[in-house]
């Protein structure tokens, strides 16, 4: 594994930090005749910077959102330590874990799946305010209009159920709901994938503006690399559960160490390539 | 729509019977268990509109039975005097839901003539007043036995379901031998197995918890199936993000997956579970006389000289034809439905 | 094969599972035959000593569940106090009176239904399969009980039929004349039997034959000029086999059981009317036999209905 030296990624900027994280699978049953476990994550080691824009990438299967639930906290690991901010996440008191939950929240990717369907959109980004008991009554409502205004969607459309809404506008309405407990670090798991290049663009632009406006870290998971070429500070490449590369994001596009890495972003190039050439074929 | 229709008409006649049973004191014409005893096994009172002189009158009217001398519980018509029908009639007390005292009752006639719409029994009692009062033990069996089924089912289902792993495993393998066990059997040999000489309360409170807690597997199964898919959606884990609790999880999220399960086992149940209690009832460890039910009042058939020459003591099983239809009906509308994915 | 074996385990360990259930519950219920066998003169105190220590009745549970497996083992299947037997020869002629009655019914009503319901199935929407979807729906509304005692009611006033029972008395030792007051006897409990298990059996014919019917196949048969009735037996009623199976094992698995009712008020001498008896004067041993003999054909049926989707489904077989 190579890792860029301590010089920008000392430990007391680190906002997310892991220590030989890892976590296995086993298929459950009392009789299950093959006793093999998958290696979800193995002995990884990471870190995440205030203020900064990491990216997770590799194929699926790799671990990425395996990572990212243990680092949400909606996951145990079987072995390691996860630090947020200094303080421990692993083996801590349901007490200092619900203290901690705010901080830390998370945005998915299928947002029909990521919302209930049955309630309205202002419930759904009001529930994490009702649940940590922040707001009640009519405040929550006041505050899930607010946050829609915030995220880019009419307040009027506050009652309607999460099917009447287009996809980005679903994904904004789980930024919403993310940022409702003000968190200091915001991970996003494929949440932009499935979404057209023009909403695409639109959806970062509020997560940018989002960040400079409260301060979050953020950490990307995602498998497109051109997308996190764009946006992120930090890149790290997962595979098979470990992470193999690690570094600013410049520096693994540009000049990657780890021969995985470089096969990654062949054969992304060889995709884009091909795409190109079809249609630069096509246009003639 | 013709389905439409039919489940329409068959909500209302469950409405009807239902509403029926309830007001079962108003409704019936006299108390289930005064006896008459110079009028065992008569037949039901024909209703009439035209007089012996030969018009017509527009209420209806009855003769009194009057016994045939040499005979063995025959009648015939008095046609001495005419007994017009009569509505909203004072008689004997009742109490409407156990505790408001009431004399009015629907129908009826004038003393000391009494009209039998669904004849007598052997102690002369009047069995469309028995009738809906046996419906009163035997449906309101039905129900709660379904509740008891449906409440086990869910807590079970729900904890399996959403707890998985051992405690899961563990419930479903329970749930197998129940579900392996033939039903009726296994109920009759675990009431008849127990206390038989027991008040009427106990008799009716047991047997509602042993109809009802012999069929909870069922729907434990399925609405263990329904939690274990929804407690993956995103929507959930989200929740749990927020810090949410499991009870909270289940209540909010969970729960509302469950409430078509509900809807249609709880329309399938009640009309076997009213089964039940009559078939438990007629073999005789049910409930007993005098404690009139549909299946002890069915029960009179299985001497021969009633099931010979006394046709309306089959009445009571017009009753369960009608209930059981009613909640047939509507259960295969619910299921039709819900599988074409439209309510 | 491995898959059948798996199958065999998990049927015999949920017999042993009901066997342990019958006997909780039987500890758990107040009452014992021998508060009441000893009110019973004829019976000397010798022999209920003598059955209470074969049997363990004063031991801890784990001694009598024992006791009871070894006599299941030896053949006996415990022993009966009403009628001082081993229940095993108590339970052999009844099971046998239970299964001539079932078997009969059983088999009338699917070869009633799979022709009906295939006949349906072909004239689906029309108004013949209307009216029978009808009459099959009003049919499932009248509970057996109902049933039974309106063909008795109709038996007694017509005296067609004997009423009640499985044999009349002299009714000669010729094989002919015994065989048919045997079936003049079974026409009341076979019909109602049919009669209520008919419109389940019809529907799901019908339904799993219109299912099959949707098959490309069948289209391609159809233009091929291959007859109405060929295409109904030979094409789609296979197509439509494997729900039909599992319902024929279910079928199979409540040929004990299902009768009871009608056993009980048409008085056939089976096993529902031993149950109820023996129930009533708490005979332990005779109610848990019943209760686990039924229980091994349930398993038995579901078996079966696996071993036949084994043999009819090649993709069962792939597994």
């Amino acid at each position: 594994m190579s890792t860029d030296t301590a010089a920008g990624l000392a430990r007391n900027s680190a906002l997310v930090s892991t220590r030989e994280l890892s976590k296995q699978y086993r298929p459950a049953g009392w009789f299950s005749r093959n006793s093999f476990a998958i290696d979800a994550l193995v002995d990884v080691n990471f870190e995440i910077p205030r203020g900064s824009v990491t990216a997770l990438i590799g194929e699926s299967g790799s671990g990425k959102s395996t990572l990212a639930r243990c680092l949400a906290m909606l996951e145990e690991p079987d072995q390691g330590e996860i630090y947020f901010d200094g303080q421990k996440i692993t083996g801590a008191t349901a007490r200092d874990m619900a203290l901690l939950r705010p901080r830390v929240q998370m945005v998915f990717q299928d947002s029909a799946g990521a919302l209930n369907p049955r309630f309205s959109a202002a419930e759904i980004i009001a529930e994490p305010l009702r649940i940590q008991k922040w707001e009640t009554g009519e405040k929550l409502r006041e505050r899930a209009c607010e946050l829609m205004k915030e995220v880019g969607l009419s307040p009027d459309w506050a009652d309607r159920r999460p099917l009447e809404f287009s996809g980005g506008q679903r994904q904004r309405l789980g930024i919403a709901r993310a940022i409702a407990l003000r968190p200091a670090f915001l991970i996003l798991d494929e949440s932009l994938s499935g979404l057209d290049l023009s909403t695409q663009a639109q959806i970062l632009n509020l997560l940018l503006d989002l960040q400079a406006a409260h301060s979050l870290t953020y950490l990307v998971i995602s498998h497109d690399i051109g997308l996190v070429g764009e946006v992120a500070d930090f890149i790290a490449v997962m595979y098979q559960g470990k992470i193999v590369e690690h570094g600013s994001a410049e520096r693994v596009l540009n000049n990657p160490r780890e021969v995985y890495t470089r096969q990654l972003l062949n054969s992304v190039r060889v995709v884009e390539t091909a795409f190109r050439a079809a249609h630069a074929g096509a246009g003639r | 729509m013709r389905k439409a229709r039919k489940v329409i008409f068959a909500m209302v006649l469950l409405a009807f019977l239902h509403l029926a049973i309830f007001f079962a004191g108003f409704v019936a014409p006299y108390d289930p268990a005064s006896q008459n005893r110079d009028f065992p096994f008569a037949p039901p009172s024909r209703i009439h509109f035209v007089g012996a002189r030969g018009h017509l009158h527009l209420r209806p009217f009855v003769y009194a039975w009057v016994a045939v001398p040499d005979g063995i519980n025959q009648y015939a018509e008095s046609r001495e005097r005419e007994y017009p029908v009569r509505f909203l009639v004072t008689g004997s007390r009742y109490l409407i839901a156990g505790f408001i005292p009431c004399r009015t009752h629907l129908l009826g006639t004038d003393e000391p003539t009494q009209m039998f719409i669904a004849g007598t029994d052997g102690y002369g009692r009047d069995q469309f007043s028995r009738i809906l009062y046996g419906g009163q033990i035997s449906v309101a069996a039905g129900l709660l036995a379904t509740a008891i089924s449906l409440a086990l089912g869910l807590v079970v289902g729900c904890i399996s379901g959403f707890y998985g792993k051992w405690i899961d495993a563990s419930a479903m393998r329970f749930a197998e031998l129940f579900l392996v066990l033939p039903w009726l059997y296994v109920l009759l040999a675990v009431r008849s197995f127990l206390p038989l000489h027991i008040s009427p309360t106990q008799a009716f409170f047991l047997l509602v918890a042993v109809i009802g807690t012999i069929g909870w597997a069922r729907p434990a199964r399925l609405i263990r199936g329904v939690v274990l898919s929804a407690r993956d959606r995103r929507y959930v884990i989200a929740s749990r993000g927020f810090g949410a609790s499991n009870f909270y999880l289940l209540r909010t999220h969970i729960l509302p997956h469950t409430y078509e399960i509900l809807l249609t086992q709880a329309a399938l149940l009640v009309p076997q579970y009213v089964i039940a209690e009559v078939t438990l009832s007629f073999f005789g460890v049910g409930l007993s006389e005098p404690v009139p039910s549909w299946g002890n009042l069915l029960a009179n058939l299985q001497q021969y000289s009633v099931l010979v020459s006394y046709w309306w003591m089959f009445a009571p099983a017009v009753a369960l034809v009608l209930i059981s239809l009613g909640y047939l009906t509507v259960a295969n509308a619910i299921h039709e439905s819900l599988q074409s994915g439209s309510i | 094969m491995k898959y059948l074996a798996r199958r065999f385990v998990h049927g015999f360990l949920l017999l042993i599972g009901v066997s342990l259930l019958c006997f909780v519950f039987s500890d758990l219920a107040p009452g014992g035959f021998f508060d009441e066998m000893k009110l019973n003169p004829q019976v000397s105190a010798e022999t209920i000593a003598g059955i209470r220590a074969q049997y363990g009745i004063d031991q801890p549970f784990p001694v009598r569940y024992l006791r009871w497996v070894q006599s299941v083992v030896r053949g006996e299947w415990g022993y009966s106090f009403a009628y001082n037997s081993p229940v095993r020869n108590l339970l052999g002629t009844r099971a046998r009176n239970t299964l001539i009655l079932a078997t009969v019914a059983t088999a009338l009503a699917w070869l009633i239904s799979v022709p009906l319901g295939v006949w349906l199935a072909s004239r689906a929407g029309k108004w013949g399969d209307r009216a029978c979807l009808a009459g099959t729906s009003l049919l499932t509304s009248v509970p057996e009980i109902v049933l039974v005692l309106a063909l008795l009611g109709f038996a007694v006033r017509t005296h067609w039929l004997p009423v009640g029972g499985m044999s009349s008395v002299g009714s000669g030792t010729v094989l002919r004349e015994k065989a048919v007051d045997l079936l003049l006897h079974l026409v009341i409990p076979t019909t109602v039997l049919v009669l209520a298990s008919l419109p389940i059996l019809v529907r799901h014919v019908r339904s799993s034959v219109i299912e099959a019917l949707k098959a490309p196949f069948i289209q391609a048969a159809r233009a091929h000029g291959i007859s109405q009735a060929r295409l109904l037996f030979h094409y789609a009623l296979p197509a439509a086999a494997k729900p039909l199976i599992s319902l024929f094992g279910l079928s199979v698995a409540g040929l004990l059981s299902g009768g009871l009712l009608v056993e009980v008020v048409t008085g056939w001498p089976g096993l529902g009317p031993l149950l109820l008896e023996s129930s009533m004067s708490k005979d332990i041993y005779v109610v848990v036999g019943i209760v686990m003999f039924s229980t091994l054909f349930m398993i038995f049926g579901n078996l079966l209905a696996d071993l036949l989707l084994f043999v009819a489904d090649p993709r069962v077989r792939a597994e």
